[in-house]
């Protein structure tokens, strides 16, 4: 997919902003990444608790774990959520 | 440490305390209680001094004063448990040293004495402590107020002695106001002093006839009063000298002996200092009329000092005649001296004016015959000009006349000539007419030709866009087709307002061709079907459901029926292939919510696309269109 689009754009010089179509693949490409980032911090949180205060048990890195994907998930449904409607910053809304 | 050093101070102390008599002690220790509360009253000192400044605060005066007072009498046991711990030793140690001193034989001593001794020395005593109540009085009422007002009520000669003090204080403090007391010298209060015969007696008032009334001090004081008061108008009313006689007679009769001196009267004293002589003179003559003891002892001199005033006044009126008469003479040569100028003056400009007057006599005659005769000149040369130009215009009107003669002569004979030559010159023009018809004719085949090239450039402009936007491999700005095309349009309105039709975006990156759009609709159409199935507010979850979902649904072909994203999809492909760029991009804009975001890069190309080439169609049935126009 990022060969096609990099093949298309090649010649002509665009702007930063992306191509339409590769909207959704962005997103999901950020998703995933935070998904890892944030599920990762979350288990090694887990895992430094669990030795820290709870004699090693398993339950805390994957309370961590959870609470990092959890994390993730809603953020990336966020984005999918408010991707469709157009953002109105910078817009003046006049009320009738 | 202060203990200490007190302690080893004291050693040298004690010798002399042992050595001095019990009374001694006593008087010791008496000034130091003393001394204790005064130090502790030292910063009430200031409140005092502060105190006067503004009397208006009684109360806080008060509260100093119950305090002051209160000191002396705890005084003993603040220095046995408050006070400072190097006063207490030698209090402690003392014991000791009392000790020594009751076994010294102080008492013992006085009784072998004789009693004289004994009273000698008790009133010896009796001074000296109530010499020193007495400064310590002084000092505490110098300090409290209360006190000093205590102290100088009841204690004789305390009053001065504070004053004394205080005004000693002050002096040492304003050292340059040394002059002046600070304290006003205390007038003693008026004493009422009831004479003893005064009252109610037994006897009646027969002593109050008695010659004894003049002489008593009221009396007196009265005769005084009056003395003065005769005095006054004595001194207002020195010019006039009866007057004075008048006021002179009680003097006299006070004292028969003495004989008045008349006073000066000068009768012509008009000078105002000879005047103020005399008003001295009077006033020193009332003096010693006054004084009922002057015996005539001045008679002789005031006589004489009048007889020389008198000899003076004369003296300075003889002075002023003989000043008035000399002024007089001087103000009379004077007078002829002006009356000899005056008439100098006068003879002289008379003399001045008769000149005057023949000269200007003289100057009028000139002026006169220098007038007439300019004025003569003038009369002759405007003669003359009338003259010549009376003659020149004879001259045109004889040249008018001669040029009407040639005219007229060539109208006949041009009139004549072509009479004559009337067949050859009307071939001639007809000949010159159809040159020129031929002329214009061919000018107009001329711009027909210029307009078909014209137009054929346009056309060929629009070829060269159109060839270079089909032949590209990528989208390349066609700018300069573009300027070129403007340029040989020469501000076409229609082909101007075509190009400003066109998004600048368009001519600045360029726009895709036909194979270029298909290809990236087939990207884009992977994306929207992957996008197919989602919801109106899709999150994570649906989008995810979308993209398995798509990965399994069936594709459409051909001209699909439908609304759904594929049968659009399906739809769109064919009318691409087909050719149908607008068909298309209408089809793709009927899309909805992620799909037609995700199309939204490929819709505006196409609009991109379209909009250059309406333009283009625009410019080419222009061109067209004018050259249909030419003919």
């Amino acid at each position: 997919m990022a060969d096609e689009t990099s093949n298309n754009t090649a010649p002509v010089p665009r702007t930063s902003r992306p191509m339409s179509e590769a909207l959704l693949n962005e997103k999901w490409d950020r998703c995933l990444s935070s998904f890892l980032i944030r599920s990762g911090l979350g288990l090694s949180f887990g895992i430094v608790f669990s030795v820290l205060l709870f004699k090693r048990r398993a339950w805390p890195a994957f309370v961590g774990l959870g609470f990092g994907a959890g994390r993730a998930w809603e953020e990336c449904d966020n984005s999918f959520k408010r991707a469709t409607v157009p953002s109105r910053d910078g817009l003046r809304v006049i009320r009738p | 440490m202060l203990r200490a050093s007190i302690a080893r101070a004291r050693p040298g102390l004690r010798p002399i305390a042992a050595a001095a008599r019990p009374q001694w002690r006593v008087a010791q220790r008496f000034y130091a209680d003393e001394k204790k509360p005064i130090t502790d009253t030292v910063p009430p000192t200031t409140a005092p001094s502060a105190a006067p400044a503004n009397p208006g605060e009684p109360g806080d005066v008060r509260i100093l004063s119950s305090q002051t007072p209160k000191s002396p009498a705890p005084a003993a046991p603040e220095t046995s448990a408050s006070r400072s711990a190097p006063v207490e030793q030698p209090e402690t140690t003392p014991p000791t040293g009392t000790g020594t001193a009751s076994v010294a034989p102080g008492p013992i001593k006085p009784t072998p004495k004789p009693k004289k001794r004994r009273l000698v020395r008790a009133l010896w005593w009796l001074t000296l402590l109530s010499v020193l109540g007495y400064g310590g009085g002084v000092y505490y009422s110098l300090v409290s107020d209360n006190f000093h007002d205590f102290f100088t009520e009841y204690i004789p000669f305390g009053e001065d002695a504070v004053g004394y003090f205080e005004e000693r204080e002050f002096r040492k403090r304003f050292p340059g106001r040394a002059g002046s007391p600070r304290v006003q010298p205390q007038v003693p209060e008026k004493k009422v002093t009831i004479p003893g015969k005064s009252g109610l007696g037994a006897r009646v008032a027969e002593e109050a006839s008695g010659s004894t009334v003049a002489k008593g001090p009221h009396v007196s004081a009265v005769e005084d009063k009056d003395a003065s008061k005769g005095q006054q108008p004595q001194k207002v009313g020195t010019s006039t000298p009866e007057q004075k006689e008048v006021d002179a007679e009680p003097v006299k009769t006070a004292a028969p002996p003495i004989t008045p001196i008349d006073h000066l009267n000068v009768s012509s004293a008009d000078e105002p200092i000879v005047q103020d002589v005399v008003q001295i003179l009077n006033g020193i003559i009332t003096m010693v009329n006054a004084d009922p003891a002057h015996g005539n002892k001045y008679n002789s001199a005031l006589e004489k000092a009048k007889s020389d005033l008198s000899k003076v006044v004369s003296d300075i009126k003889l002075l002023k005649d003989s000043l008035q008469k000399s002024a007089e003479e001087d103000i009379k040569a004077a007078h002829t001296r002006f009356d000899e100028a005056a008439r100098e003056l006068i003879s002289r400009l008379e003399v001045q004016m008769h000149k005057q007057e023949a000269q200007w006599k003289e100057e009028f005659e000139t002026e006169r015959e220098r007038l007439s005769q300019t004025y003569q000149e003038k009369l002759h040369s405007e003669l003359d000009i009338a003259k010549q130009v009376y003659e020149q215009q004879l001259k045109n009107e004889l040249l008018k006349q001669s040029i009407a003669l040639q005219k007229d002569f060539t109208a006949k004979v041009r009139e004549r000539v072509e009479a004559e030559r009337e067949g050859r010159l009307g071939r001639l023009n007809e000949l010159s007419s159809s040159v020129q018809e031929l002329e214009r004719l061919t000018a107009e085949w001329n711009s027909v030709v210029d307009a078909n090239l014209k137009t054929q450039h346009l056309v060929v402009a629009v070829e060269a866009v159109k060839a270079a936007l089909e032949n590209q491999a990528h989208p390349k700005p066609f700018v300069t087709e573009l300027a070129a095309l403007k340029e040989i349009a020469d501000d076409d309105p229609v082909v101007s307002a075509a190009i400003a039709s066109i998004n600048p975006a368009a001519y600045q990156r360029g726009i895709p061709n036909a194979g270029q759009l298909i290809d990236r609709f087939r990207r884009v159409a992977q994306e929207v079907r992957k996008a197919a199935l989602l919801p109106e507010d899709a999150g994570v979850a649906s989008h995810l459901a979308s993209l398995a979902m798509s990965k399994v649904l069936f594709k459409k072909s051909g001209l699909a029926v439908g609304a759904d994203v594929e049968a659009v999809l399906a739809r769109t492909e064919v009318l691409l292939e087909e050719g149908d760029l607008d068909g298309a991009a209408r089809e793709m804009n009927s899309l909805q919510g992620w799909a037609k975001v995700l199309s939204k890069d490929w819709l505006s190309d196409c609009r991109r696309v379209l909009e250059v080439r309406q333009a283009l169609d625009v410019i080419a049935a222009e061109a067209r269109l004018q050259t249909l126009l030419v003919d």
